[in-house]
C-alpha cells in the first residue's frame, strides 16, 4: 500500500474511459434471445460472463488471495451458491432494482477485494471480515446483479423458469472459462521473485477498477442513462 | 366426322390456353375479400382525431368498399358501453376503401367490430376449389377430395364478422374481452395492450357463441409504420417468412400467408408475437349445408390489433439504456487497457522494491 495517492488518482482517471465500458446487454443479445430460444439464454449466459468484467476482476481478486487449489474451488463454489440464489429467485419472483445501484455494489466489491488483499483492514487495525462469508455475501450481490440484467431482456412468460436455469448455466461456463486462465497466470506468477510487485501492482488495480466502476455506475444513475 | 374432331381438338386447346386466366380470375375475384378494419396506428392519445379503413381485399390491399345496406352492425364498445356507428358517419374514399373519420375517446383499451349480412354467391365447382386452395380452407377441400365432390358447383352463403382492437393512453380497460354476439368471431383471452414483443397471446375463436375446435386459423403481422423493432438494427429482416408484400395477384399468390395454427379443444390458438408490428388473424369456418339452393356456408372473421415492445422500470429503453448498450468497448479493448495499467503499476511497484 505504498502507491502514492497522486499516482493512484492519475491512474484511475486515465484508465475511467476503459471502465465505462464495463459488461452490457446489447440489442444484439436481446436478438439472440428472440430468435435462437433456450440454448440463446446459455450464450447469452456465457458471453454475459466473459465480458462482464467487474465479476471477473472480483474473481481474480479472490483467486489471487488463495494458495491451494482446494481453496479456490470451496470459494469459488461459495461465490457460485450465492449468485444462483439470487440469480434464479430474483428472476423468477421478478424482484429488481436500479442496475446503475447494484452495479455500483458489486464494483464496490471489486473494491472491496483488492483492498483487503492488500492488507488494508490490518493497516487500519480492524479484523478483516470472515472471507467466506464475504464471497458468499457477494455472491448474492453479483448474482442479483445478473438477474436485474437477464430481467432487462423481454424474456416473455414462457419457459420463464427453464429460460433462468439456461442462463445461470451459461454464466457457470462462462465462469469456469474465464477462471482457467486467471487461474493459471496468478499460479504462473507465484513462482517469480517478481510475484510480491505483481501481487500489488493487480491488487491496487482492484482498488482503482472499484473506484472507477463505482463512480461510472454513480454517474449514470445520477444522469439517468 | 373430321370436322367434328377438329372443333372438339380446337375447344380443348381453347380450354387448356384459357385455364389460367380462368384460374387466374377465380383467384382475384374470389381470394380477396378478407375484411379487415385498419388504423394507421392502433395506439391513440386521447381525443385524438384517426380513421377505421375497412380492407376488404387483403390486408394490404382493399379491392371493394363495403355498401352501407351490408352492415348488420357496426359498433365501438369502451368502458363497458357498446356504441352504434351511424351508417351516415361511413364515407368511401374511393371506390375500393370505406372509412369512418372518429375522435378517440377517454383513456382505455376499446373495440370496433363490424358484422356483415349474409349474401351468397354461386360458383363452378373449378373456381370453388381454387378459391378453398387460395384462401386456405383446407378442411374442405380435403372434405370434397375424399368425398369425391371435388366436380360438384357450389351455391355458398358468406358472411364477415370482423373486429379490431386499439389502445388510447395509457390506461388498459376491461374492454377488449367483450363478445360481440357476431356468428363468429376472435375474442383475446387477455388484453393484446398487455401483451408484448417476443411474447405470446391466446385468442379464443367463438361460432355461435361457443369455443370452435380445431379450425384453421392464419396470423400475420406487418410491421408498425410509426414504428420501430428492436430487429431494425438486427439481420431478422424475413420475418414474413415467404410473405410477399406485392400485390399482383398469380397462381402463386395465397392468402395463407405468416402462422398457420388450429384451434384447440377450448378453441384456443397462441398467437407469436415476435415482434412490434400491426397483428391480424383471419379464418373461414365453412360447412356443408342444405338450405334451399345453398349448398355451402360460410363464416369469415377476422381481428387486428398492434403489439408494441415493453417500456417500462423493468425493461431497457430505447433511446437511453440499449443505444448505451450497443456503444460497449469490446472486451479485448478492456483487457488490454487492463494489463496496460497492471504494467504500469507494476513498473512503479518494482522500481521501488
Amino acid at each position: 500500500m505504498k502507491l502514492d495517492s497522486k499516482k493512484a488518482f492519475t491512474l484511475l482517471f486515465l484508465f475511467l474511459p476503459i471502465l465505462s465500458f464495463a459488461h452490457d446487454v446489447t440489442s444484439a443479445d436481446q436478438e439472440i434471445l428472440r430468435n435462437g430460444g433456450l440454448f440463446a439464454y446459455i450464450h447469452v449466459g456465457a458471453t454475459h460472463m466473459l465480458t462482464g468484467y467487474d465479476h471477473l476482476l472480483f474473481l481474480a481478486g479472490v483467486v489471487f488471495y488463495l494458495n491451494g487449489f482446494k481453496d479456490i474451488v470451496k470459494f469459488i463454489t461459495a461465490f457460485t451458491i450465492g449468485h444462483c440464489v439470487t440469480l434464479i429467485g430474483a428472476t423468477y419472483l421478478g424482484i429488481t432494482a436500479n442496475e446503475h445501484l447494484v452495479d455500483a455494489v458489486i464494483a464496490l466489491s471489486v473494491l472491496y477485494k483488492g483492498f483487503e488483499n492488500l492488507g488494508g483492514f490490518e493497516k487500519l487495525k480492524v479484523k478483516s471480515p470472515n472471507l467466506l462469508l464475504m464471497v458468499l455475501i457477494f455472491g448474492l450481490i453479483h448474482g442479483f446483479g445478473l438477474s436485474t440484467r437477464l430481467q432487462s431482456f423481454e424474456n416473455g412468460t414462457e419457459d420463464l423458469l427453464a429460460k433462468i436455469l439456461c442462463f445461470n448455466l451459461g454464466v457457470e461456463i462462462g465462469q469456469i472459462v474465464a477462471l482457467i486462465p486467471i487461474v493459471f497466470v496468478i499460479t504462473f506468477s507465484r513462482k517469480k521473485k517478481q510475484f510480491p510487485s505483481f501481487y500489488k501492482a493487480v491488487n491496487w488495480y482492484l482498488v482503482l477498477a472499484g473506484i472507477g466502476l463505482f463512480i461510472m455506475q454513480m454517474s449514470g444513475y445520477f444522469s439517468g442513462h | 366426322m373430321m370436322k367434328l374432331n377438329k372443333s372438339v381438338f380446337s375447344k380443348t386447346l381453347l380450354h387448356k390456353i384459357l385455364k389460367p386466366f380462368y384460374l387466374l380470375s377465380a383467384v382475384i375475384l374470389l381470394c380477396s375479400h378478407d375484411l379487415y378494419i385498419k388504423m394507421d396506428s392502433y395506439f391513440l392519445k386521447p381525443h385524438q382525431e384517426a380513421i377505421f379503413s375497412l380492407y376488404n381485399g387483403t390486408f394490404e390491399e382493399s379491392e371493394n368498399t363495403i355498401a352501407r345496406h351490408r352492415m348488420e352492425d357496426a359498433s365501438v364498445v369502451a368502458h363497458g358501453n357498446r356504441t352504434a356507428i351511424n351508417e351516415g358517419q361511413w364515407k368511401d374514399q374511393d371506390s375500393t376503401i370505406t372509412q369512418l373519420p372518429f375522435k378517440a375517446g377517454e383513456a382505455g383499451t376499446y373495440v370496433i367490430g363490424i358484422s356483415t349480412k349474409v349474401n351468397s354467391l354461386k360458383q363452378t365447382a373449378e373456381d370453388f376449389n381454387g378459391y378453398l386452395k387460395h384462401d386456405g380452407v383446407l378442411d374442405m377441400l380435403k372434405e370434397r377430395t375424399e368425398t369425391n365432390t371435388l366436380n360438384e358447383d357450389v351455391n355458398e352463403s358468406y358472411e364477415k364478422h370482423v373486429k379490431a382492437i386499439y389502445q388510447v393512453g395509457d390506461k388498459k380497460t376491461e374492454d377488449w374481452k367483450t363478445v360481440l354476439g357476431y356468428p363468429i368471431e376472435f375474442v383475446p383471452v387477455s388484453n393484446p395492450y398487455e401483451k408484448y414483443s417476443g411474447q405470446t397471446l391466446d385468442v379464443k375463436l367463438l361460432l355461435e357463441g361457443q369455443p370452435l375446435a380445431n379450425q384453421l386459423v392464419y396470423a400475420d403481422f406487418v410491421k408498425s409504420a410509426h414504428g420501430h423493432s428492436h430487429n431494425d438494427h438486427g439481420h431478422h429482416h424475413d420475418h414474413h417468412g415467404n410473405h410477399s408484400h406485392d400485390h399482383e395477384h398469380g397462381t402463386d399468390h395465397t392468402h395463407t400467408n405468416g402462422e398457420q395454427l388450429r384451434t384447440n379443444a377450448e378453441g384456443i390458438v397462441t398467437v407469436k408475437l415476435p415482434e412490434d408490428g400491426i397483428y391480424y388473424l383471419r379464418t373461414i369456418h365453412m360447412a356443408k349445408v342444405d338450405k334451399g339452393d345453398i349448398t355451402h356456408e360460410s363464416k369469415w372473421s377476422t381481428l387486428t390489433f398492434e403489439v408494441t415492445h415493453q417500456h417500462g422500470s423493468h425493461t431497457h429503453t430505447h433511446d437511453d439504456h440499449e443505444h448505451h448498450h450497443d456503444d460497449e468497448l469490446p472486451t479485448w479493448v478492456f483487457i488490454l487497457g487492463s494489463i496496460a495499467i497492471i504494467g504500469v503499476l507494476f513498473m512503479v511497484f518494482r522500481t521501488k522494491e
